[in-house]
């Protein structure tokens, strides 16, 4: 009991806070896309070359501010770049993702080489984080619990205040109408004269935006360094997370929550002597175990129905002249 | 004398095919003019020039005596011009509201103001006659309903000329005679309507004046009192088509197929088919009537062995059909034309003489040891191509080069000579031409007179009153009553259809 009370504590909420915080920017980001009707599996790479730019951009300004300006303009480069091969060319959503995403990796590494002449991370060299938020007041109201709400990077705010925004954009706004029509139904929008085009571009450069916004958080955020493929998989957990929660501001909320919790349960695991390794595989275990259970109900009725083939195939075959079910089914 | 629409010499081509020749078309304000012809005449294409979705090659539009490009909807919808597509272009998630203002929200301080479109949407449904509940979701509403929803929508924007494109396809008799009343009341307030069919009935019944087009190019506009049906069809087709109900000799053949107390769910697993009795006998034709979607889909996926009955027999020769496989019904007698041929009844992508083989693969003389003899299916399906008059150039066409009608075909040669002695027709004649529908109406009654058993589930009544000898009606997946065929009413179908029980309407004269 003892062990689970130093781990279940205060500091684990925050810590959740803290690492569910890029993944809700990134997946919040995403969010415009898919409902927009563009499946962007391009999110790791923008966060990435987002991470590495806010990086470059914090050294060359002597500014955090400066760094995540920088950051998030590189990460809209890469989402214009996705737009006009697969808004304007229509190319596939999953070639120009997964080769964008490649090109960030590539292009961070090699111009880490030529920029620093190091490979690895950068650390230090003038470095700018991001400031910590204290609320004025908080203090004296929650005494040991101000650093729940209080102390954070501003990114994180910008995290959670983003869920309801969206509620509001998606609920009440002509750009959250038209985008939620031109994903669920293109031809209404064209019939009303509604430019396809020009809204999912608008989607695909607010996703740019809210990925650049979580890059830069990564690298400026807590720690104050760049490291080759920093974003570990956080892009394709947000994308795992849209596919389930069908881009529901809530549902992406929950759906980051429960992956910070876990990311933050195996940090404090680490410092129990648990492997490493094992211990790393957590979030992604946990989360996709978790949404695998909540969408078991709404599988695709393909494996469904494979599932039933499988079992009819190996159970005995039933008589013919038997009526399956006759019970129930007078309504 | 201004004209509502006035359109000269419009030609629009799509690569080498002319789907508009030179058309020339002028609708009077206050009229209802309809446009008809056949599928692949260019009824929609011209539409779709006209609101702005596609640019003619040639040609020029008015708009109330004033030239114009329109080269959006948008344009169009500033002109009064108003479309209701075929296919309802709702967002099923918005609600009624909603989709009605979508395009034009009503908003304040920047946010879509939600009280004031439902306030206007029901000011307008009351004004014009068109009952909607505004705060719904549009998902499962009915057609009928969504219907009325494109042309509120249409109305919000202020059109003073409305375009329905095939508005009849998927309603009731009622809803259809209705929604003329409707028109009709537009047309009192000054309002054009230009509609587009290919029912011949509806636009004698309804429409002022008559375009006929035929391969891109107007045969001929004259006022409804000119024309005869007879002289439509021959405008139309270009040769005389009969639509008479065929005439027969009465078999009272065996009873082949024995249905009794069948029920099914749908992909939903809600009851769909709910207990269907009846039988077909030998050298029938058993009708089956209905609005799309009341069950009709679901008997026939039973009959046929693709969708698992709940409850309930259908016997073939006495043979249980029920928790059969496809393959094994297939193997017991019947032959199925599925209702939807491009998800059922072909491959697309596969050759014809592919095509016709499926079903047959393991069977002599098109394989033999297992291995196909290839020679053989392709002079089978050389023979059928003459035989049923496929537009093809051989049996190494690929399905989807054909024409709608021609695939259909294809899946009826198929079915046809599969040497089944039922046969399970579901809408063998939908967007078929009234050509090839003739055809396959002196096809289907061959098979008759050969004394196949043939149960033929039809969206159209016209069908239906030219070929069965008995017509059974659902709704919600009952059968809600018989009829004979010789002595039809079509009211009383109508009333059926639209689940109203046939001794009610009785007791109510």
């Amino acid at each position: 009991m003892e062990v689970l009370s130093t781990i279940f504590n205060v500091a684990l909420i925050v810590a959740t806070i803290r690492t569910t915080a890029p993944i809700l920017l990134v997946a919040l980001g995403g969010s415009f896309t898919t409902k927009a009707g563009i499946f962007n599996i391009g999110l790791e790479g923008q966060m990435l070359i987002a991470a590495f730019f806010a990086v470059l951009g914090s050294i060359w300004t002597g500014s955090s501010l400066g760094g995540m300006v920088i950051g998030v303009a590189a990460a809209l480069v890469f989402a214009l770049v996705f737009a006009v091969l697969v808004i304007s060319f229509r190319a596939n959503e999953v070639v120009v993702g997964l080769a964008l995403n490649i090109l960030a990796g590539g292009m961070t590494i090699s111009l880490m080489k030529a920029i620093f002449g190091t490979r690895g991370s950068i650390v230090g060299r003038g470095i700018v984080g991001l400031p910590k938020v204290q609320i004025p007041g908080a203090r004296d109201i929650l005494g040991p619990y101000t650093q729940l709400i209080s102390g954070y990077t501003p990114l994180i705010y910008v995290a959670f205040i983003a869920v309801p925004v969206l509620i509001l954009i998606y609920g009440r706004t002509r750009l959250g109408l038209y985008i939620r029509v031109v994903g669920e139904k293109p031809e209404a929008a064209e019939a009303l004269g509604i430019s396809i085009a020009k809204v999912r571009y608008t989607a695909a450069l607010l996703c740019g935006l809210l990925a650049g916004l979580a890059g830069a958080h990564m690298s400026l955020g807590y720690i104050t360094m760049f490291t080759e493929n920093m974003s570990s998989g956080r892009g394709f957990m947000a994308v795992a997370i849209l596919i389930f929660s069908g881009g529901d501001p809530w549902r992406v909320l929950a759906g980051c929550l429960l992956f910070g919790f876990a990311d933050a349960l195996s940090l404090r695991l680490q410092t129990f002597g648990f492997p490493s390794y094992l211990v790393l595989a957590v979030p992604y275990t946990v989360a996709l175990t978790a949404l695998f259970a909540l969408s078991w109900k709404a599988r695709p009725k393909l494996i469904r129905e494979t599932i039933e083939t499988m079992q009819r195939a190996l159970s005995v075959h039933p008589a013919k002249s038997e009526t399956p079910d006759t019970s129930s089914n007078r309504s | 004398m201004t004209f509502a629409v006035e359109l000269k010499g419009i030609t629009k081509r799509f690569g080498a095919f002319t789907a508009n020749s030179g058309i020339d078309l002028a609708v009077r304000q206050g009229e209802i003019h309809a446009i008809i012809g056949e599928n692949g005449a260019g009824k929609t294409t011209l539409m779709n020039v006209l609101f702005g979705l596609l640019q003619p090659d040639e040609g020029t539009i008015s708009v109330n005596g004033k030239p114009m490009a329109i080269d959006s909807p948008a344009v169009a919808i500033n002109e009064g011009l108003g479309m209701v597509h075929q296919h309802f272009k709702l967002v099923p998630s918005l609600t009624v509201a909603d989709n009605i203002f979508l395009g034009m929200e009503i908003r304040r301080r920047g946010l879509i103001d939600r009280a004031a479109q439902v306030e206007r949407t029901r000011a307008l449904s009351q004004k014009f006659g068109l009952k909607v509940d505004a705060q719904e979701r549009v998902a499962g509403l009915s057609v009928g309903i969504e219907q009325r929803i494109e042309i509120l929508k249409v109305l919000a924007r202020n059109a003073r000329t409305i375009i329905l494109d095939e508005p009849t396809a998927v309603l009731t008799p009622q809803e259809s005679r209705d929604l003329f009343q409707t028109l009709r009341s537009f047309v009192d307030d000054g309002m054009t309507v230009i509609f587009i069919s290919h029912h011949l009935e509806e636009v004698m019944a309804v429409s002022d004046t008559i375009t006929v087009l035929r391969d891109g190019r107007v045969v001929a506009t004259r006022p409804k009192q000119e024309l005869t049906k007879r002289e439509l069809v021959r405008l139309m087709v270009g040769r005389d088509v009969s639509f008479d109900r065929r005439p027969r000799h009465i078999v009272q053949g065996e009873s082949v197929l024995e249905i009794e107390d069948l029920w099914a769910r749908d992909d939903r697993r809600l009851a769909a088919l709910k207990s269907a009795t009846f039988s077909v006998r030998a050298g029938e034709i058993v009708g089956i009537a209905g609005v799309a979607g009341n069950g009709q889909t679901e008997l026939a996926e039973v009959l046929s062995g693709l969708r698992e009955a709940s409850h309930g027999s259908a016997k073939l020769h006495g043979k249980e059909l029920v928790g059969c496989t496809p393959a094994e019904i297939r193997d017991l007698g019947l032959a199925h034309v599925p209702g939807d041929r491009l998800a059922r009844g072909v491959d697309r992508n596969a050759a014809l003489s592919t095509n016709i083989l499926m079903g047959r693969q393991k069977k002599a003389p098109f394989a033999k040891n297992g291995i196909i003899n290839w020679t053989v299916v392709q002079d089978e399906m050389r023979a059928l191509i003459k035989r049923f008059d496929i537009r093809a150039r051989g049996p190494r066409d690929v399905a989807r080069s054909l024409s709608g009608g021609n695939i259909q075909k294809v899946v009826l040669a198929r079915e046809f000579t599969a040497g089944g002695d039922m046969l399970l027709i579901d809408q063998p004649s939908r967007g078929v031409d009234i050509g090839a529908q003739e055809a396959i109406h002196d096809e289907i009654m061959r098979q008759r007179a050969e004394g196949r058993a043939i149960l033929l589930i039809s969206t159209q009544l016209d069908e239906l009153k030219a070929l069965a000898d008995r017509i059974i009606v659902m709704f919600e997946g009952r059968i809600m009553g018989v009829v004979d065929g010789n002595t039809m009413d079509e009211d009383a179908i109508g009333l059926m259809m639209a689940g109203v029980d046939p001794s009610d309407v009785k007791e109510d004269e």
